[in-house]
């Protein structure tokens, strides 16, 4: 428009700086930075992220994300270094996991790593929920988000069974016969499930490449989709804040929440580093499917579903099997439908609230008196030393 | 109708609803085919152990004599077994228990989700290191969470033996 009016009567004009991206990506010679922000946009995706704002009362409860997906990143390396010296067959597989704790530089370390971790990631995601669930945050908009975290919640449990076997110790064995064979109380279609899981009638040679694979690539993978969606919908429907909202001004996540974040994740991190330290991992006897002296016993979070199948009377199983975990897992999905309160406070939705204390409570007792129950190892805590030794 | 139809303002050519329609049920149609064309052998290779026909065999368990009349004895035995792409001398054992001359053959694999029972000889019960199921000299279920007694092997006398049948 301004060039067709020039006359040479105009006042000499100089170039103004470019302004807009189209005018930046004109320009002959612009810096790396600015070269790579024109391209990728970076700076103003970060810059949106630091921006973000936080409602009045967000504070320590909300840096439980945080740390989780930390904790999964942890995860994921360690477990990538991991496989680099795993063999995954049954051969292989204990002798592979021995020579990682035992003999591989920071091999126990690593290991311990990645076992403390996982156990801290389901403590972490408890507490997320438990979070959620209190602060009536998955009511609408964000529905979704919720539902993504209890699938997200599923999936690290679906990690932790299949990693379990990976060791291929007494301890892994067992579990995993015991654990497939839930699956086998599904009416009619039980023990197709079995082999189907299995690779196999009995827990053998294709368990573990089928444990393995699912540990390693298929669960990644939902995994990283999930996750991904879930990061998308917390910061398209952004932080809920708190039940009542509280005065004040919204403050962006940087720099105050990002300190938040940055201490608990010192701390989270610190106490699973002081795990792998204090406790390292142990292995038990190579796997015997006629070895009659060991009385197995899953990790410790699914003790509460291990004590429930203790406690059902004959005929009764597939309540403990499949029944109650099912109800309450379609229960956590289904939650945002299940609750039609308008308000997030807890009064207004109080059956909802009572139903989750019974569900907690359960489970909390459960694991309770699996944990208080679990035998001391007679050798101590180094009882794997005690098997390496005959072993080699 | 014409004018507003992109941007250039100029009179692209629209396709009729019609011819529309039917492109996108064919790239729909399409896509169908390739999600068989993956999902179809994947599946049929991952399922494949559904399909498996077990094989059956007799193994020599134990001389009629050696089992005394009243008692119950854990017996090992190993077969050569194909799992997946190794052959592997697969270690396994039975309760063989005699009454004047039958012979029983117990699974030593609990009724409830399969852990291994122990023999107790004092309390004539075998016992269950995992959710606490307990079962007695016939096997039958005594107490715990087992829904049924446990399983028997086929069993045959030849020759003063005693012969199991397994399936691998
Ligand atoms: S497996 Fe024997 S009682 Fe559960």
């Amino acid at each position: 428009m301004a060039r067709e009016t020039l006359t040479p009567e105009s006042p000499v004009e100089h170039p103004s700086p470019p302004t807009t991206p189209e005018e930046k990506l004109e320009r002959d010679r612009p810096g790396l930075k600015e070269w790579l922000d024109l391209r990728l946009g970076w700076w103003g995706f970060v810059r949106k992220n630091l921006d973000e704002e936080m409602p009045p009362g967000v504070g320590w409860w909300q840096t439980l994300g945080n740390l989780l997906l930390t904790l999964l990143i942890f995860q994921f390396t360690t477990g990538v270094a991991l496989a680099m010296f795993y063999t995954a067959s049954p051969e292989g597989a204990y002798q592979s996991v021995k020579h990682i704790t035992y003999e591989v530089p920071l091999g126990s370390f690593v290991r311990g790593l990645h076992i403390w971790g996982s156990s801290a990631i389901v403590v972490v995601m408890v507490l997320h929920t438990l979070r959620v669930f209190f602060w009536g945050s998955y009511k609408k908009p964000r529905e979704l988000t919720w539902v993504v975290g209890v699938l997200i919640f599923q999936v690290i449990l679906a990690f932790s069974f299949t990693g379990y076997l990976l060791p291929w110790d007494q301890k892994a064995y067992w579990a995993t016969v015991v654990g497939t064979r839930i699956a086998g109380t599904v009416p009619f279609i039980g023990d197709s499930l079995v082999v189907l899981i299995r690779g196999s009638e009995e827990v053998g040679a294709l368990t573990l490449t089928r444990f393995y694979a699912a540990h390693v690539m298929i669960l990644p993978a939902i995994l990283l989709a999930l996750v991904g969606l879930h990061l998308y919908l917390v910061r398209r429907h952004h932080i809920a804040g708190p039940v009542v909202p509280q005065r004040g001004k919204p403050v962006p996540f940087y720099p105050n929440q990002l300190f938040k974040d940055a201490v608990v994740l010192l701390f989270g991190i610190g106490i699973v580093i002081y795990f792998a330290l204090a406790f390292p991992p142990s292995l038990e006897a190579l796997a015997d499917p006629t070895g009659t002296d060991f009385a197995p016993r899953p990790e410790w979070y699914f003790l509460g579903l291990y004590e429930l199948l203790k406690i059902m009377p004959p005929g009764y199983e597939l309540l403990a099997t499949i029944i109650i975990p099912g109800m309450i897992s379609i229960g956590m999905l289904i939650l945002p439908w299940l609750d039609r309160s308008k308000s997030r406070h807890p009064a207004a939705r109080q059956w909802i609230i009572f139903m989750g204390l019974a569900v907690i409570l359960l489970i909390g007792v459960l694991t309770l008196k699996g944990i208080l129950e679990t035998p001391v190892h007679p050798e101590g805590g180094h009882s794997a030393v005690a098997n390496f030794v005959p072993l080699t | 109708m014409s004018e507003t139809n992109g941007k250039c303002g100029c009179d692209a050519e629209v396709e009729s609803p019609g011819k529309r329609k039917l492109l996108g049920w064919i790239v729909g149609v399409i896509n169908l085919g390739l999600i068989a064309a993956i999902v179809g052998p994947v599946a049929g290779f991952i399922g494949s152990p559904l399909a498996r026909k077990r094989k059956g065999t007799w193994i020599e368990l134990a001389n009629v004599d050696d089992i005394a009349d009243g008692s119950i004895e854990e017996i090992p035995f190993s077969i050569e077994v194909k799992d997946g792409y190794r052959i592997a001398e697969h270690k396994y054992s039975v309760f063989l228990r005699r009454e004047a001359n039958s012979f029983t053959a117990f699974d030593p694999a609990c009724t409830h989700l399969g852990c291994r029972i122990k023999y107790q000889q004092r309390q004539h019960r075998f016992i269950c290191p995992c959710h606490g199921g307990v079962f007695d000299d016939s096997g039958n279920v005594v107490s715990g969470p087992p829904p049924r007694s446990l399983d028997t092997h086929k069993l045959k006398i030849e020759a003063g033996k005693v012969w199991l049948y397994k399936e691998v």
